[in-house]
């Protein structure tokens, strides 16, 4: 029984030891991760940037006409048939969400 | 046996010595944990943790599609420590090839007698990769934010710009300071015996949020395509600059507003605040002739003219308050519409006359002179225009022609905007989201009706006229093929800042106007200032208005009157009236 007890001790302990142990190395991978994640995060905003930077509209002007030989389209060769907007059309002032302006002070009409 | 123990005193003494020990050991733990415990603690956890301020990125801008116009980037800056090198001119000759920078000045900087310089702040990532490469003794790099303007002078005056610690300091980035800045967090770390860090001391400690993101009103394409055409104009009319606002005239949403010349954010160092002032915003000058679709509003609203309303235009001269006023045209009898499509000044001044010059004024009020149009900018001005109580004598017949008030771009973009959607004075802007860091949305800007100048059937008759003025008038060089435009041109003399008086050779050249006429989508005013040669605003502004239009139109998906005949006629080189 003694024994038992003793064993069932040690082995606390031990159990106490090896989460001790464990966190720290847990705590080193978690910021050895953390490190690559930043890492990774730096290169995305780099490559974003250089993306952007690439498909500047000037650049690509650029590069179309003076390296690729294209031009411009001239008035009447794009023909929009039925065009659907690419973007929503406005909506007609006032709009339900639109709202007024306080200062009335120079309007007053007669 | 005696029982007398030899070796008591002995055991006796070397008891008590043992006590004694014990007595110090206890005492100086007594001493340690309880008497010096919170001091002690306090130093404990200074060498075992690690306090760090962390700020989190500087939100993003970007255009109406998703495009990247600014954005924050982790880059590293070179630090020296003079004390450990050996051969600091060896040193700043690797720096300067790597660098680009003088490598006497390195070298000047590495011979100080300090522990810590600063080489070079905010390097490109590629120049901090060779850095590591050559691995130097004695030179580091930290990353610190910087901020990247991937487009360059695109739309350089609207963004405006962030200084070396991250602040926004003029344009967008300025007005949305709160909103852009990431926040800033106290963090402790846990370091272990070797100074590195373990975890933070909360597992669940979260790291600074970034700044929220921007989405403008602008877009990328229509912004390069005004900034071109632009470009173009002020060179070939040999002019000091101009600016264009393209802009929705039912919404008040800001697509381009463009300036010439431009700067690069990426490179403010050395510019004088004059080239990033925004002087769509910051600038009033005497419209000219634009300034008539104003007044003629007022005239039609107030029903003291018609379109038919006939005028003697006095052969093209009339004398107001001693000062004679010109016309273009020698005319005698005309319409009320043709006086404004011609851009009669001796008409103008009748029909103000008519008018009176108290609704002048409250019109042009109405219409948003002479106060800020509360555009998300920093630095709008109010313009000027006069109380009646401070006009002079000929102060009635040169409001009527554009003179005597200051107005800036964008109150005469916001002012034509009112005619093309029926009359609603609109607020301008240029955000339209704000978003963080997750993407969930923050603020959403909705179009804002500022008051309604005039109704729905003035500015419809308005609008005719001002097709009138494109069609048969001064502003035939702004047609467009297969839509129909409304604009007025406008040129005006300069007050020459040596004589005080107008100039014959100063001019500012613009044109104002929207298309398609029957459903506007897009609001331009184009000035030119100074241009030289022929510099009327028919010349020189308007063909901008027509080259603009032309490429955002079909851009913006918007089909012309009747395409199929369009493109036959454009083939067969027929070309077709506008």
């Amino acid at each position: 029984m003694r024994l038992l007890a003793g064993l069932g001790l040690i082995g606390l302990l031990l159990l106490f030891v090896w989460e001790r142990v464990d966190i720290v190395r847990v705590g080193y991978h978690v910021e050895r991760l953390k490190t690559r994640k930043i890492v990774l995060q730096r290169e995305q905003d780099e490559l974003r940037v250089k993306v952007s930077a690439l498909t500047a509209p000037d650049r690509l002007a650029r590069t179309a006409t003076e390296k690729l030989g294209m031009v411009p389209p001239q008035p009447g060769q794009v023909i929009l048939v039925n065009a659907t907007d690419a973007v929503p059309a406005p909506g007609e002032p006032p709009l339900p969400e639109v709202r007024m302006a306080k200062s009335e002070r120079y309007w007053k009409k007669p | 046996m005696t029982g007398a123990d030899p070796f008591r005193g002995r055991r006796i003494v070397l008891a008590v010595l043992l006590m004694a020990g014990f007595a110090v050991v206890l005492g100086r733990l007594v001493h340690l944990q309880v008497l010096q415990a919170a001091e002690l603690s306090v130093k404990a956890d200074r060498q075992h943790q690690k306090s760090v301020t962390v700020e989190g990125n500087r939100g993003a801008i970007y255009d109406r599609r998703g495009k990247v116009l600014a954005m924050n980037m982790e880059v590293p800056s070179v630090f020296g420590v003079p004390a450990s090198l050996e051969n600091p001119s060896g040193t700043a000759r690797d720096l300067a090839r790597v660098l680009r920078v003088r490598a006497d000045e390195i070298e000047k900087k590495l011979r100080q007698e300090r522990n810590f310089v600063w080489i070079a702040r905010k390097v490109d990532p590629e120049q901090g990769r060779r850095l590591e490469r050559l691995s130097l003794e004695g030179i580091g790099t930290v990353m610190e934010g910087r901020r990247f303007y991937p487009k360059g002078p695109l739309l350089s005056h609207v963004l405006g710009f962030a200084g070396m610690d991250g602040q926004g300091l003029e344009g967008v980035e300025r007005r949305y300071e709160p909103y852009l800045r990431g926040e800033k967090r106290n963090i402790v770390l846990q370091r272990d015996a070797l100074g590195r860090t373990v975890f933070p001391k909360g597992l669940t400690e979260q790291g600074p949020s970034s700044g929220h993101n921007l989405t403008l009103t602008i877009d990328e394409i229509i912004q390069y395509i005004a900034e071109k055409e632009l470009d173009d104009a002020v060179t070939a009319a040999q002019a000091k600059g101009g600016v264009v606002i393209v802009m929705e005239p039912k919404t008040g949403a800001v697509l381009a507003m463009a300036m010439t010349p431009r700067f690069d954010p990426n490179a403010v160092r050395g510019l004088v605040p004059d080239r990033w002032r925004n002087r769509v915003v910051t600038d009033a000058y005497e419209p000219g002739s634009t300034m008539k679709i104003f007044l003629a509003a007022a005239a039609l609203e107030e029903r003291a003219m018609k379109p038919t309303s006939m005028i003697y235009a006095e052969n093209g001269q009339m004398t107001v308050a001693g000062t004679v006023i010109h016309d273009h045209d020698k005319s005698k009898w005309i319409t009320f519409a043709q006086a404004i499509q011609r851009s009669s000044n001796v008409a103008a001044a009748k029909t103000a006359m008519v008018l009176g010059e108290e609704r002048l004024f409250r019109y042009l009020r109405a219409f948003g002179f002479g106060e800020r149009t509360e555009i998300d900018l920093p630095g709008e001005v109010a313009g000027l225009v006069k109380e009646p109580r401070e006009w002079g004598r000929r102060t009635l017949a040169s409001v009527a022609m554009g003179q005597e008030i200051g107005v800036t771009a964008l109150q005469l973009a916001t002012a034509v905007s009112a005619v093309a959607n029926g009359g609603w004075l609109m607020r301008p802007y240029v955000v339209s989201e704000v978003r963080d860091g997750s993407g969930q949305l923050i603020a959403q800007v909705t179009p804002q009706v500022r008051r309604r100048p005039i109704t729905a059937e003035t500015a419809q008759t308005l609008g005719t006229i001002l097709e009138g003025a494109v069609t048969a008038g001064t502003g035939s060089k702004a047609a467009v093929a297969g839509y129909r435009v409304a604009g007025k041109t406008g040129t005006a003399q300069k007050i020459d800042p040596e004589t005080g008086a107008y100039s014959p050779a100063l001019s500012v050249a613009s044109f104002a106007g929207y298309v398609p006429a029957e459903d506007p989508r897009l609001t331009i005013v184009v000035i030119i200032d100074e241009p030289q040669g022929d510099a009327w605003g028919g010349v020189v502004a308007a063909p901008v208005f027509r080259r603009i239009a032309e490429q955002a139109l079909p851009y913006l998906g918007v089909s012309s009157q009747d395409p199929i005949k369009l493109a036959l006629a454009e083939r067969a080189g027929i070309g077709m009236a506008p």
